[in-house]
This record gives C-alpha cells, structure tokens and sequence, in this order.
C-alpha cells in the first residue's frame, strides 16, 4: 500500500511535468469515451422516448392488422381485414371492452384536404367516438365524434392542431367546412397539440366517423381495416389472441398449411420489437465507437514507452540508489492508468455535451440520456485500456539494467 | 570480518567471440572508516570494480562479502535493497532528477526504504544540513551551480546512512576550487567515520585518500597506502600486495 501511494504520488508529479504532453496522449481516451458516451446517450433518449410514446397506447389493448406475406404479394394477393371481420369479431366480443376500427382512404390514394384554395396532406382515417381513448386524444375546441355521427354517418371531421395553420383556418375552426375526396366535411373538434415524434408531426389528422369513410370511400375497392381492441382484463390476453386468431383463420378461409394474413399484436411487441432494433443499433454503434478507445490506448502505450526511453536515465538512478523492479512497473503503470481515467472523465463529460448537443440541434429529436451502466463502462473501459497498453511500457521501464540505464545519453 | 571483502573476483564480457576480462582474479578487503581510491588508466577495469562494488553488476565467478552477505548471489530486487541500504552512490554527472528539487532528490532513496513522508522530510533536511545546502532544499537541479549539485548527490548518498560511499569521479564535471570544496567535504565525511571509496583517474584526487589501488588490465598493480593524505590512517595491514 504504501508503495503504492508512492508510485501513485511520482505518477502525478510526472504528468504534471509534461502536462501539455499528457493531454495529448489523453486525447485518444477523450475522443473515444466522448464518442462512445454520445451515441449512447443519443440512442437511449431515444428508446427513453420511444417507451413513454408507447406507454401512452395503454398495455391492454390488441390491434390487428392485414399482413401479406412476401410470397403472397408476389403472387397479386393482398390480405386485407374486412367488415366481415370485423363483425365476426364483434359477435364474439366477451372479455373485449372496446372495439375500435380504423379506415383508412382508399379514394384515387390522396389524402388532400382543400379549404379556400389552398390544401394539405393529412393522415385521414374514418373510426368511432373509442378511438379518442385509445390515442388519447384531447380536445382543445368542440367535441369528438359521438356515437349518433357514426351511425348517421354525418359528414363531420375533427382536425389536428397542424391544419389550423396549413389551411390557414380561422382561430376557432368550428363550423368551418374542409373538402375531401370532394364531400365537405364540417369541423366540429380541434386536438391539443401533441408534437412531432421522430420528426413526424403528430398534430397533422383528421378524424371522421367510420361510417362515413366507408361512404366516401365507396364500392370500388374492398377495404382494409385496422382494429384496436380494448381489453376488460388483461389476464385474458392470450385467451382473446387465440380466439381471434381461430375467427380470422376461419373468415379468411385459410387451410391448416396456410400462414396467417394478418397480425394481432401487443403494445409490448411493439416495444420489444424495437427495443430489440435498438439494443443493436446500441451494440453496434458503440462496438464502432469503441475502437477508437484502443487506438487511444495505443497512443498512451506509444508515448508511455518514449517516455520510459526518455527517462531511460532517471530509472537507472533510481535503481542505483534502491528501487526495486515492482517500484519502477508501478509507477509507469500508476501512470498510464491515471492518464486513461483522466481522459475517460474528460471524455464522458464531452460526451455527454455532444450528445445534448446533437440531441437538441436535431429537430424532433428525443432529448439525450446518458445511462449509468454507459458511464461506468467507458470508465471501466479506460482503465482496462490503460493497464493493457500500460503494462507493456511498465514492464520495459522496470527490466532495465541499472548499469545500462545509468550509461544512456 | 572486513567490511568489503572480494575473493578470486573476475568480470569477463563477451564482445563477439572474443572474451573481455574486465576483472581478472581479485582479491581484496576493505575496511570499516577506510578512504580509498580506486585509480588506473581507462580500460583498467576500474568501472567494473565500481559497479561490483556498488551491486549494481554481479561477478561472473568469484565471492563478494558486504557486511557478511554473500552478494554475488543475489537476485535482482535483492541487490536494489542492498544498494539502498548499505551503498550512497555519487556520480561524475551527479545524476539527479532534473525535474524535482533538492529536497525531493535527497528524499528518494527513502521513498525506497518505506519510510513515512514526514520522516523523510526530517532526514533529507538534516543530511542537506550537512552539506551546507538547507537554504537551497527547494530548487530544481539547473538553478543549482554544478558544485551544489554534488553535494545535493552527496546528501542524497548519505540521507539512507550507508555502510559505504561510492563515488565514481565525483570531481570530473567540477572547476578547480569547487573541487577542492568538494574534496573538503570528502574529507570531512571520513573523518566522523564514514567509509568512502572513490573511482579517478586523477592523482590529485587520489592524493586526498590513505590507500590507493591502482588497476590495469583487470589486475591490481599497486595497493599502497598513502602517507601524505592528510587523512592518514596507520594501518599497514592493508596493504597486502
């Protein structure tokens, strides 16, 4: 111990008489650990984000959707989830709360909306007054579609806050019509804004009755529904799946060989899914990053072992007048060490402001959130990096032949 | 028994195939208090006898009793403890750390013994007393005259209290009266009873010391004692060739 306080106390005074040297072979560490701590932390903001969008679908609810296998859409088949699917599931509704249909347009693809002149493309989708809860949508002016303007099919609409301003609404938009797919519809409700996610803004919807989106959409295609389901307990999860499964496989007329053409999926594997995506992305990225941190290390070794050439002198006098092998080994050891902390404190410091940086200079991107496993890892990691490509300089320094050593010009 | 003592002593070093007997059969003692000058030409094997004398070399056959312990059998880490313990060393180009002071130069020995911080602080400032250095403990070795900085190595030598001083030309980087300065001190030191044995080239310095062995080729030619050094001890037993 006490040697070791020693050789700790020679580390020091030696980097600080060469402190501008010692940054620089630092330097590596810094660059490395930095990169390493802002992608981590870039990355999991993220995923943090990314549950929380999550978190808001509520965990007991099921959606199903139509899925056309890549051999199938080969062949010109596209699976698609009907009314007749629907109405099947609805006769078989026990333990399900809600059930909640969204239609998307199938008119001539567009989805232009056109108020005065002017128009803008917005997700357009025809559901019921349960949709509301499902994507917890607030209202900031009027109210969502009701029950009765479903089943009346009344040609009424509720706008996110984004239209407002591409259409160049009045302030208060109630009562105003917009045209789509050339029927007008009358605003009768606004959405608090919600921001964008990913980029994506979330406040650029209109929401009509479901019914009335069949209408508007026709005869000529048949179409393609996206269910949510409300789960009464969420114990009967599997329970509900298998039934559902069972019905759809029995609408669809599929045989027993026959893969599913469509999915029913869990709020959790939705996010585990991409948690999955992002855990790799995390592994690679920061295995990428990493590699600077050992050509760091080799920049300490590569200094360390000019710097035992250097002082090729100094160890010999301090041989001859009594240091041992595990004296001279640890006090260049002690240094390298040090040298690669120092630089992974540095390091996860800067990291961390890159990555806010990057963070906040990125539109719509999620804020940065620094992990205290990354931390402890890229401070791990340095020190691993310094004893590596410390211990072969150390080890140089400690066998030098005091004779020699004192000998060198 | 003799404080040093060197039997059937040889150095050989392999240079191609040819063999170099650096140090050819030596057979010496050495005293408790004596004052010694190792002199000859270069080549005459003086350095060797100084680095085997020092520990800092191992004889490649032959015995070498410092204070009764076998040295020539030691390992390594085994030599640096003796070294630290029993040899002060003084180098012709002083050989201190250029970037501590003084004070820190004379402390290191200790750092290698295990002694505590404040203690070192007391013995290094005591032994820079002795040298007459105190005031100047906290600077750097360039803002030193080259005749400061021997003594900074000489209290550096004597901070561990070894049984011997080794000084190897310990006046070849040093103008005329810094050397006579130098010399005084030498002088000094022997006369409360500390062992110094010198390695020179130089008579003048040789003349300073009681007993004077003179080497060439690896052999003693002469060992003599030396009736004008005013350090004169009367002990003819010594000189035994």
């Amino acid at each position: 111990m006490f040697s070791f306080i020693e050789s700790f106390r020679s580390a020091i005074s030696s980097i600080r008489a060469h402190g501008f040297r010692s940054f620089l072979t630092t330097l590596g560490i810094i660059i490395g650990v930095a990169s390493t701590i802002a992608v981590v932390s870039v990355i999991q903001g993220l995923s943090f984000s990314i549950n929380k969008q999550f978190e808001g679908l509520g965990s007991n609810s099921i959606s199903i959707r139509s899925h056309t296998s890549r051999n199938e859409s080969f062949k010109g088949k596209i699976s698609r989830i009907t009314d007749n699917d629907l109405n099947a599931i609805k006769r078989n509704s026990s333990g399900i709360a809600f059930i909640t249909p969204q239609l998307g347009s199938t008119v001539g693809g567009t989805n232009a909306i056109q108020y005065q002149g002017r128009q803008s493309f917005a997700q357009v989708a025809g559901s019921t007054h349960n949709y509301q809860n499902v994507q917890n949508i607030d209202l900031k002016l009027g109210r969502f579609i009701s029950y009765s303007d479903n089943q009346t099919r009344r040609k009424v609409v509720v706008i996110g806050h984004e239209l407002i301003e591409d259409l160049e609404l009045p302030k208060n938009p109630l009562g105003e019509f917009i045209n789509y797919a050339g029927e007008w519809l009358k605003i009768i409700g606004v959405a608090e804004p919600k921001g964008s996610f990913f980029g994506f803004s979330q406040d650029n919807f209109a929401i009509l009755p479901y019914n009335t989106m069949k209408g508007l959409n026709g005869n000529l295609q048949r179409p393609d529904i996206f269910v949510q389901l409300q789960l009464k307990d969420i114990a009967q999860l599997e329970l509900i799946k298998e039934r559902l499964t069972r019905i759809l496989r029995r609408e669809h007329r599929l045989k027993s060989n026959e893969e599913n053409d469509f999915k029913i999926e869990t709020p959790e594997q939705l996010t585990s899914g991409i948690s999955a995506i992002i855990d790799t992305m995390t592994i690679v990225l920061g295995g990428i990053v990493s590699i600077s941190l050992i050509v760091g290390g080799i920049g300490i070794m590569n200094i360390m072992l000019v710097s035992v050439t250097e002082r090729t002198r100094e160890i010999g006098i301090c041989k001859a007048i009594g240091a041992k092998r595990h004296h001279i080994l640890l006090q260049f050891l002690i240094e390298a060490i040090v040298l690669s902390l120092f630089g992974g404190v540095i390091g996860i410091i800067l990291g961390y402001g890159l990555g806010l940086l990057a963070s906040a200079s990125i539109p719509g991107f999620p804020p940065a959130n620094v992990p205290l496993w990354a931390i402890g890892l890229a401070f791990g990691f340095s020190a691993f990096v310094g004893i590596l490509f410390g211990i072969l300089p150390a080890a140089k320094a400690a066998n030098l032949d005091p004779i020699d050593a004192l000998r060198y010009e | 028994m003799s404080l040093i003592s060197l039997n059937n002593v040889c150095k050989y070093y392999e240079m191609g195939n040819q063999t170099v007997k650096a140090l050819d059969n030596i057979n010496l003692t050495i005293e408790k208090n004596e004052y010694i000058a190792f002199t000859g030409s270069s080549g005459s094997g003086k350095s060797t006898m100084m680095n085997i004398l020092g520990c800092l070399d191992k004889p490649t056959t032959g015995e070498y009793f410092l204070n009764q312990k076998k040295v020539s059998l030691l390992s390594q880490d085994e030599l640096s403890e003796i070294r630290n313990k029993e040899i002060g060393f003084i180098f012709q180009s002083f050989n201190l750390l250029s970037r501590a002071s003084a004070l820190h130069n004379v402390m290191l020995p200790l750092v290698y013994k295990g002694i505590r911080l404040e203690e070192r602080k007391r013995l290094a400032l005591e032994s820079l007393s002795k040298v007459n250095l105190i005031d100047r403990a906290s600077h750097i070795p360039s803002e030193l005259s080259g005749g400061q900085r021997q003594r900074v190595a000489i209290a550096r030598a004597l901070v561990t209290n070894p049984s011997i001083l080794l000084a190897d030309e310990p006046t070849g980087n040093l103008d005329t009266q810094t050397t006579k300065d130098i010399m005084a001190l030498f002088d000094q030191l022997h006369s409360d009873g500390q062992t110094i044995i010198m390695v020179t080239h130089e008579e003048e310095i040789a003349k300073h010391c009681h007993r004077v062995v003179r080497l060439s080729d690896g052999k003693v030619l002469e060992d003599y004692l030396n009736p004008t050094s005013k350090s004169y001890l009367n002990r003819e037993d010594t000189a035994n060739v």
